[in-house]
């Protein structure tokens, strides 16, 4: 009885996890082995694990001109700010939405909205004008404030869906035991919103890391983020696989480690409960 | 009240912020007309270049010419590179948004293809006073110059500097030829295309192919030398749908389906072509000079090369990489010295010897390394015939559609004469 229960168990649960486990880890799988097979290996017959493994790629990545370091570390600051940057603003703005009823309040949101429905693609010519007036070309700033501009909108709609459910007895409550406003904000609806800002920071922070139009525009060698250092390995007589694969290995395991983390937290957030009693 | 006011007072400095700083403004237009400066007007500057490198050895290089003419040249000019992606042909589009959006290079590599979305908004200077004055402008020749004019669509401007070229040949293993018993190298287009079935072997005999006679080139970048095999058998890109372009087209199939070329040819690229005839899996395979350094590294006696033959017709391609000079660019005259550098002088030199590429200018072809090497030669035959895909605005887009249309007549999805319409109207309508 107890091995037909588990054999049960196998075929509906564990078989059909493991099938879509491969789909989804067999690529990176694919990745990093290509990252360390040798030339001759790489495009000769199809081999599933590398006769010699060999770390060059890797060495060379940080070595020759592609520079990963730099651009690895540049991908870190606009990244970081651009979520620090752009949560903060939609989470306040996300609140006044939620919580205040002003004149073009609807029309405002719909703004938002309708700024969505362009590909970003058509911001790129205005957007580049603009930050060479304002001298901000070739800087991190620059990278910042576009990438605000397309993760904004979509920030506030997804936080104002939050803050929509979060029930207003909470801040009410707050407000009786003597909290105003502000800290009512900062002591209530902030913690409890915490698995949600950790959603939508997320969000932001992979559309800034892997976003390569305007980052091939607005920067220079100096300031190339990750995007851009990987592309220049495709040049017109091929693509150098063995660059491009360990470069994609090192790009996820940051994400990786921040998933990680950013996982337990949503996690806790999705089974603490928001009003008890 | 207080709140209100303060709001106004925000969105006032935000709206004077952004319009305060938009105050100066690039005409953007280009008169034509346009006075050569002279050598005298070369002052000490900064000249922003921007390139694209295809691999990070010729990224390497370039700096290094950089450096050396920073080093070197008398009139105090300091050249700024800027390495750019070369992104699948994305290079051209970025490098035109940044013109459009007032920010362009003062010089850029380029590639003929992209040359009518610049020139029909006045971005390019016309570089025709330049070249006239300049003392050595014969040491490219003259049919060089042609090409350029050409896809400028103008006869009386010319809006790209000839940098280097690459002219398609077929490379071969001459052990494999002698394994098949080939004992001459083929001299017509049907030979060509019988040499390929025969090197096609089964050396083990376990019934499966060992060695495939040629090494296709299906993904990106395949047109090159797909259009030999086009005009081999009489066609041209000008009538694709021609019963002539249809049989070249129907020969290119044929070796697909009757194996006679990897079964991965339908999205192998240059660097698969190039990997599968370095480890014996192919005996023949198309490409330029370029590959020349690292398979006589590779593979030593055992490369040899000879031209496209001729059948009905005779046609290979002749890859192309100029420099180009924006006309937002205020030192012209010292834009144009370091134009010069790349095209005759040292850079050009450096550039050609250290990519293996073809040099424009004549004296540095003339120089020994040039002149003692096989596969040099062998490009310099097929000068004659050598062309490009035609410049249109169709051009860019065309070569990236190429693949997929052409995979799919290779796997038996659509005829030779389906693909050869699709192809046409891509390109000619």
């Amino acid at each position: 009885m107890k091995r037909k229960s588990f054999f049960k168990r196998f075929l509906t649960l564990y078989l059909p996890l493991i099938v879509i486990l491969i789909f989804i880890l067999f690529p990176f799988y694919w990745t990093f082995i290509t990252s360390i097979k040798s030339d001759s290996e790489l495009y000769g017959s199809i081999t599933y694990w590398p006769k010699h493994i060999q770390w060059e790629s890797y060495k060379e990545l940080f070595t020759t001109t592609v520079d990963f370091l730099a651009a690895m570390k540049n991908s870190f600051i606009v990244a970081i700010t651009t979520t620090i940057v752009s949560l903060t603003a939609s989470t306040l703005a996300s609140y006044a939405f939620s919580r205040y009823r002003f004149p073009g309040r609807k029309a405002m949101m719909a703004l938002f909205l309708s700024n969505n429905m362009f590909p970003t693609v058509l911001l790129l010519i205005p957007l580049y004008t603009m930050m060479r007036k304002l001298g901000l070309l070739y800087k991190p700033q620059s990278l910042v404030l576009a990438y605000t501009t397309f993760t904004l909108p979509f920030s506030v709609w997804l936080l104002n869906g939050f803050f929509n459910d979060l029930p207003l007895s909470l801040e009410e409550a707050a407000l009786v035991d003597g909290c105003n406003r502000r800290t009512a904000f900062f002591k209530i609806i902030l913690p409890i919103l915490s698995p949600c800002l950790v959603a939508t920071g997320v969000y932001i922070f992979m559309t800034s890391w892997n976003e390569y139009t305007f980052a091939v525009m607005f920067t220079n060698k100096a300031t190339r983020t990750i995007p851009v250092a990987l592309k220049s390995l495709i040049g017109q007589l091929g693509v150098d696989w063995g660059l491009m694969t360990a470069g994609g290995i090192i790009t996820i395991i940051p994400v990786c480690i921040m998933f990680f983390f950013a996982q337990k937290r949503l996690v806790e957030g999705l089974t603490a409960g928001a009003v008890k009693g | 009240m207080k709140k209100r006011l303060l709001s106004l007072v925000l969105a006032a400095t935000m709206i004077f912020g952004i319009t305060g700083c938009g105050t100066d403004s690039d005409s953007g237009t280009n008169s034509g007309a346009e006075e050569a400066q002279s050598t005298d007007d070369i002052s000490p500057a900064t000249i922003k270049f921007q390139y694209w490198a295809d691999n990070t050895d010729y990224s390497s290089l370039m700096q290094d010419i950089i450096k050396k003419f920073n080093d070197e040249n008398e009139y105090g000019i300091t050249v700024e590179g800027e390495e750019t992606p070369w992104d699948g042909g994305g290079y051209s589009n970025t490098l035109f948004n940044a013109a459009m959006g007032g920010g362009a290079p003062d010089v850029a590599t380029f590639k003929l293809t992209a040359t009518p979305m610049f020139v029909n908004n006045n971005l390019f200077t016309d570089l025709t006073p330049y070249i006239e004055s300049w003392d050595d402008k014969d040491d490219i020749p003259d049919n060089i110059y042609r090409v350029m004019r050409e896809a400028g669509g103008s006869d009386s401007s010319l809006y790209l500097m000839p940098w280097n070229t690459q002219i398609l040949y077929v490379y071969y293993r001459p052990s494999i030829f002698e394994e098949a018993g080939i004992t001459e190298i083929p001299q017509t287009y049907d030979e060509f295309l019988e040499a390929i079935k025969r090197c096609t072997m089964d050396t083990d005999g376990d019934g499966e192919t060992d060695v495939y006679g040629f090494g296709m080139r299906g993904g990106s970048g395949g047109q090159e030398p797909w259009g030999s095999f086009i005009h081999g058998k009489g066609g041209s890109f000008d009538q694709l749908t021609s019963e002539e372009s249809i049989q070249g087209m129907q020969d290119f199939i044929d070796l697909y389906s009757n194996g006679y070329v990897p079964k991965t040819a339908t999205s192998d690229g240059f660097q698969e072509t190039l990997s599968n005839f370095k480890s014996g899996l192919t005996a023949m395979f198309i490409h330029h000079v370029g590959s020349s350094l690292g398979l006589e590294e590779e593979l030593g006696d055992d490369v040899a090369a000879f031209m496209i033959p001729k059948g009905k017709g005779q046609w290979t391609s002749m890859g192309d990489t100029e420099t180009v000079m924006f006309d937002s660019c205020e030192n012209k005259a010292a834009a144009f010295e370091w134009m010069k550098y790349l095209a005759a002088y040292e850079g050009q030199k450096m550039w050609c010897e250290g990519t293996g590429q073809v040099p424009v200018s004549q004296s540095v072809q003339q120089g020994d390394y040039f002149q003692n090497n096989e596969f040099m030669k062998v490009s310099l035959e097929g000068i004659d015939f050598a062309g490009i895909v035609p410049v249109k605005d169709t051009t860019t887009e065309w070569i990236s559609n190429w693949p997929a249309i052409i995979s799919q007549a290779l796997t038996g999805e659509i005829s030779a004469e389906e693909c050869m319409e699709q192809l046409d109207q891509a390109l000619n309508q």
